[in-house]
């Protein structure tokens, strides 16, 4: 499909939504606009199947190209043991789960990782892929009916979490589908916390990346929603609060920040 | 005497501070770590065994941070608040302030004996450089908690000197220890002594720069560097 169209399909969709919503229907944020919760599943998908063809132009321009630093560090930090067995949901291109296999590679092979996401066209090639050690499922990380009790070791969710309508919902799941032992690990979008930073940091979201994206992706729409979307998502503390709440333990205040809380890695145990 | 301290460490095991959700599991995977240790070494594997042993997903060794730097520090802050517990009800039958020491040194000291042939690989790990600071904590520690079990409560000027010499001979004493043969250990106890009566006149020569809240951290880092412990620059 051509990614042009879809996208202005999904902004065709959000704003006729808008106008359609009424005071008792249940209803989200996609980025900054209100919208019904059933649809906002549906926009996400618009979305990303969009600016899939331009994932990596996207994470770069958003980053400044230190997403792959910051999964570099998420696997250090996560250090896998051989054994485990990873769940990496909305997996995207797969960085993740290739970092995790390259990690256990440095000492024993043949693990299995299950990445599941939505619109993954380019895991086919990945060679674990054609190995049999990546398998792949579609799903709603909300609810993962499929996938049975205490069966990872580790779940990771990198730059997903905040485009899901109930991030409760998703954290819930993470927890039931892990062993006990079984670590959550999640990489996002979060708040700078100093104000000079900050303020920066926000010039460049809302002014730079949107002109990149229509620069580089000829679609500022869906990166505006990008922006957007890490504004609207509970800053560090009430994130490492819900993951307590789903039952997660914490260590310490819960998280981590990097580059100044541009992203922070959340982390959890099942006991 | 320190009872207030004795019923704060009992009621505190050891690393419960960095935890703010109510569990004892990383206590449980981290104690029993340390039986693993003199097999595996001060390592994550140490910690992976543990975790499996009890029945917890392998990747639960994330509790004890950084891997093995985490089970040292686990096992120091367990041994200080062992010792605290173990020489609480004796030190009041030694009159002088060495005699106390010396007395709280060896408990301490015997905590480490099970580990003997492994510990000069937990030593070569607190001396990488990442990680000076956590050995410069922990030796902060353990020097302030013995200073206030052998009943010395003053904060003068010279207790920064006073901190990092006695630091500076337990750390000498646990590395002759570690390599000592002699029986019951009995020339590591007559190092002690040595190193506890140097430690009279090393106090005096540093008096003098002590007066500055991080010079505890620069003489420790001097000392242990002097030792081997941490690279010069
Ligand atoms: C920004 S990408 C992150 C990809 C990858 N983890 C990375 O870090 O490069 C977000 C991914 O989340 C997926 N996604 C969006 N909503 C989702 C949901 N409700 N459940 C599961 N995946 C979802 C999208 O398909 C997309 O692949």
């Amino acid at each position: 499909m051509n990614s042009r169209i879809a996208v202005s399909s999904a902004r065709r969709a959000s704003q006729r939504l808008i106008q359609r919503t009424t005071p008792d229907e249940t209803t989200t944020h996609f980025g900054f606009k209100t919208v019904p919760e059933a649809q906002k599943e549906s926009l996400v998908r618009g979305v990303f199947s969009n600016v899939a063809s331009n994932y990596d132009i996207m994470n770069d321009a958003m980053s400044m190209g230190i997403h792959r630093l910051w999964k570099d560090h998420l696997i250090r930090k996560m250090s896998p043991s051989p054994d485990a067995k990873l769940l990496d949901v909305a997996g995207g291109t797969g960085d993740i789960a290739q970092r995790f296999l390259e990690f256990q590679d440095q000492g024993e092979p043949g693990q299995r990782v299950d990445a599941w996401a939505r619109a993954e066209k380019r895991f086919a090639a990945s060679k674990w892929m054609r190995e049999g050690r990546i398998g792949f499922t579609v799903g709603n990380a909300e609810n993962l009916e499929f996938i049975d009790d205490a069966s990872f070791d580790v779940y990771t969710i990198a730059f997903g979490i905040r485009n899901c309508t109930h991030p409760d919902r998703v954290v819930r799941e993470a927890f039931r589908v892990l062993k006990p032992g079984g670590r959550f690990m999640c990489l996002e979008f979060s708040r700078v916390e100093n104000p000079v930073l900050a303020s920066l940091y926000d010039f460049h979201s809302f002014h730079v990346i949107p002109r990149l994206g229509e620069l580089i992706a000829n679609d500022r729409g869906s990166y505006e929603y990008l922006v957007e979307s890490i504004r609207k998502f509970p800053p560090q503390k009430e994130f490492a609060q819900m993951i307590r709440d789903a039952g997660f333990t914490t260590i310490g205040k819960g998280y981590e920040n990097l580059t100044f809380g541009t992203v922070a890695i959340h982390t959890g145990y099942k006991f | 005497m320190n009872s207030t301290l004795l019923r704060r460490v009992a009621a505190r095991a050891p690393l419960r501070r960095l935890y703010t959700t109510p569990s004892n599991h990383n206590l449980e995977i981290l104690d029993h770590a340390l039986t693993k240790v003199n097999e595996l070494g001060w390592t994550r594997a140490s910690v992976i065994a543990a975790c499996q042993d009890l029945g917890y997903s392998s990747m639960a060794h994330g509790v004890s941070e950084s891997g093995g730097l985490g089970l040292v520090r686990h096992f120091m802050d367990r041994a200080l608040d062992e010792t605290t517990i173990e020489v609480d009800d004796q030190l009041h039958e030694f009159d002088s302030t060495n005699d106390k020491l010396r007395f709280i040194c060896i408990t301490r000291l015997r905590q480490t004996l099970p580990y003997a042939n492994r510990w000069h690989e937990a030593a070569a790990l607190l001396a990488q450089p990442q990680n000076v600071p956590t050995a410069i904590d922990q030796m902060g520690k353990l020097a302030s908690r013995i200073w206030y079990l052998a009943g010395d409560q003053s904060v003068r000027l010279d207790w920064y000197a006073k901190r990092s010499a006695l630091a500076a001979a337990y750390v000498a004493t646990e590395m002759y220890m570690c390599e000592d043969k002699s029986p019951d250990h009995a020339h590591t106890w007559r190092f002690l002594n040595r190193r506890i009566e140097e430690m009279g006149k090393a106090d005096k020569l540093s008096q003098g720069v002590a007066a500055y809240g991080t010079q505890f951290g620069r003489n420790l880092y001097n000392i242990l560097a002097s030792r081997g412990f941490v690279p010069h620059q």
